[in-house]
């Protein structure tokens, strides 16, 4: 998620401070496994993120009667 | 009598000529559930009385001089996440188990008995359909006819197990990121992923709603063909369900490949897969004549915004009961949505356009090609249980997530595709995806039907 290209790096912490801000709360011994499928998430979003798309590029849907 | 290899149009013609009775049809399939899905766990459900009650009727419309439907006495099973008036919707899951029976048929069970299919049952899957194996933590693995010790594939993986082992002839899965073609490839059956929005998803439990599909699987490419006619077309219970007509296909298949523009896809689709995945698309190409191949830009990225996508739906639909009683989920999905729902929606929303980009980029490759061939799968199905990474070509990948490295980019922008199976002695199936424009499924069940016609593609019952 840094766009450096870095390893996604996501620590326990990250989880737990993460989760408190929907409500969420996620047993400790899942933190670690949680941590680890997210790191991989926001690596695939940093994949995203390395391309650089034309800025007229969005997701708006189209409407038609 | 109809036996575990007869197809279902020969078991439609069979019980509209008066030949045999829908009543022993369902009985013998019933008795082959009945002997050999203790060891495979295809079936979460079996609706004995139900089905011998449909099948009365089916006989019954025939002696009265009625027209039974074109799939008349036909079995056929569908993954535990349609509505079966009836029945609880699991979707995989025992959270669901909690809930009323479904009041209603799901709009594509209704439409197959519309037509005179007779339902036996319910399958296994992947808990809320999220991942490509059945290694289901509540409901047990379904395991491969081909080798027991293996996976069936996933999410659909009941649905391909039921029909590679003969139990019947016809099955509905659904499909988001390779769950109809991944368990096709890996059981050596034919599955259907059609056009985003042909088939209705009404009373379907939802994965991620942008790209959730319904289509069919069965051993034969007209079964397949007449299966998709029956279910398609608009229905106004699916918001998302094209308002278009959708002209029948099975008239369609004996015109062949002729005239089609095949190309095969390069790239990410010819990397970190076995020999034995290439090996397939290469005998397919041969088969066809086809040695062009055409590369499409930033699949990766593309598969990577399938994954984000994904993530982010499916969080949004289980965020209460992940708050509530996470405890619940199948451990082998629970971890991987609690970590989606603590993505940013920016995260969502660079994901689309990505996929509004590279829609545009497949749509101008699509202008001087009709179907693009690639693999289903990267491998044959993996041990059940087997170990979380995979090297391959010196590179570490997820064993279970590779399965869908080459469909993942193809269903987020909701292309039809046909998985067949090629089966080489001795060896485990594999499956090669025919990939279509949107709304062209008769292109890729024409190729489909000439592939089986020469062998090159079949799916004998194991």
């Amino acid at each position: 998620m840094n766009g450096s290209g870095e390893p996604v790096r996501v620590t326990e912490a990250d989880v737990d401070r993460l989760a408190a801000q929907i409500g969420l709360v996620i047993a400790p011994e899942r933190r670690a496994a949680v941590a680890q499928h997210l790191a991989a998430l926001l690596a695939a979003v940093q994949a995203i993120d390395e391309l650089a798309l034309p800025p007229a590029t969005e997701p708006a849907p189209r409407f038609e009667p | 009598m109809s036996d575990a290899t007869t197809s279902a149009l020969a078991i439609a013609a069979a019980v509209r000529a008066g030949k045999v009775r829908a009543r022993d049809v369902v009985a013998d399939a019933l008795a082959r559930i009945a002997q050999r899905d203790v060891a495979l766990n295809a079936f979460t459900v079996v609706l004995s009385e139900h089905a011998r009650a449909d099948a009365d009727t089916i006989d019954r419309r025939l002696a009265q001089g009625k027209d039974p439907g074109p799939l008349a006495g036909v079995p056929f099973a569908v993954k535990n996440l349609f509505d079966i008036a009836g029945v609880s919707t699991l979707a995989g899951s025992k959270i669901n188990a909690d809930r009323a029976p479904a009041t209603r048929d799901a709009t594509a069970v209704a439409r197959l008995r519309a037509s005179g299919a007779v339902l036996v049952g319910a399958l296994n899957m992947d808990e809320y359909a999220y991942g490509f194996t059945t290694e289901n933590t509540h409901y047990g693995p379904t395991r491969n006819p081909h080798d027991p010790s293996r996976i069936a594939g996933g999410s659909s993986g009941g649905s391909a197990a039921a029909v590679a082992a003969g139990l019947v002839p016809l099955t509905l899965g659904t499909d988001t990121n390779g769950s109809i073609r991944v368990p096709a490839a890996l059981c050596g059956v034919f599955g259907l992923k059609p056009t985003f929005g042909r088939v209705s998803r009404a009373g379907v439990a939802p994965l991620a709603w942008s790209f959730d599909h319904v289509g069919p699987l069965a051993r034969h490419v007209a079964d397949l063909a007449a299966a998709f006619d029956a279910i398609a077309g608009p229905d106004t219970l699916d918001p998302s369900c094209a308002t278009r007509s959708s002209p029948p296909c099975a008239g369609e298949l004996e015109r062949g490949a002729d005239g089609l523009r095949i190309a095969i896809l390069g790239g990410h689709f010819a990397r970190l897969a076995a020999d034995e995945a290439l090996a397939a698309v290469a005998r397919v190409g041969r088969a066809l004549g086809v040695s062009r191949e055409i590369t499409l830009p930033e699949v990766h990225r593309a598969r990577a915004a399938a994954q984000v996508i994904t993530a982010c739906e499916a969080a949004a639909i289980h965020l209460e009961n992940l708050r509530s009683r996470a405890a619940d989920f199948d451990p082998m999905t629970r971890d991987r949505l609690l970590a989606a729902t603590l993505l940013p929606a920016s995260a969502y929303l660079r994901a689309q356009r990505l996929r509004a980009w590279f829609r545009e980029r497949v749509a101008e490759v699509f202008r001087d090609a009709d179907v693009l061939l690639a693999p289903t799968t990267p491998w044959t199905a993996p041990a059940i249980g087997a170990p979380w990474m995979t090297r391959i070509d010196g590179v570490e990948v997820p064993t279970r997530g590779h399965l869908g490295a080459f469909t993942q980019p193809l269903s987020f922008i909701g292309l039809p595709v046909v998985s067949v199976p090629v089966i080489t002695p001795g060896s485990l199936p594999v499956g090669v995806q025919l990939i279509g424009r949107p709304f062209e499924e008769a292109s890729i069940l024409r190729v489909a039907s000439r592939l089986e016609a020469e062998r090159v593609a079949i799916s004998p019952v194991v």
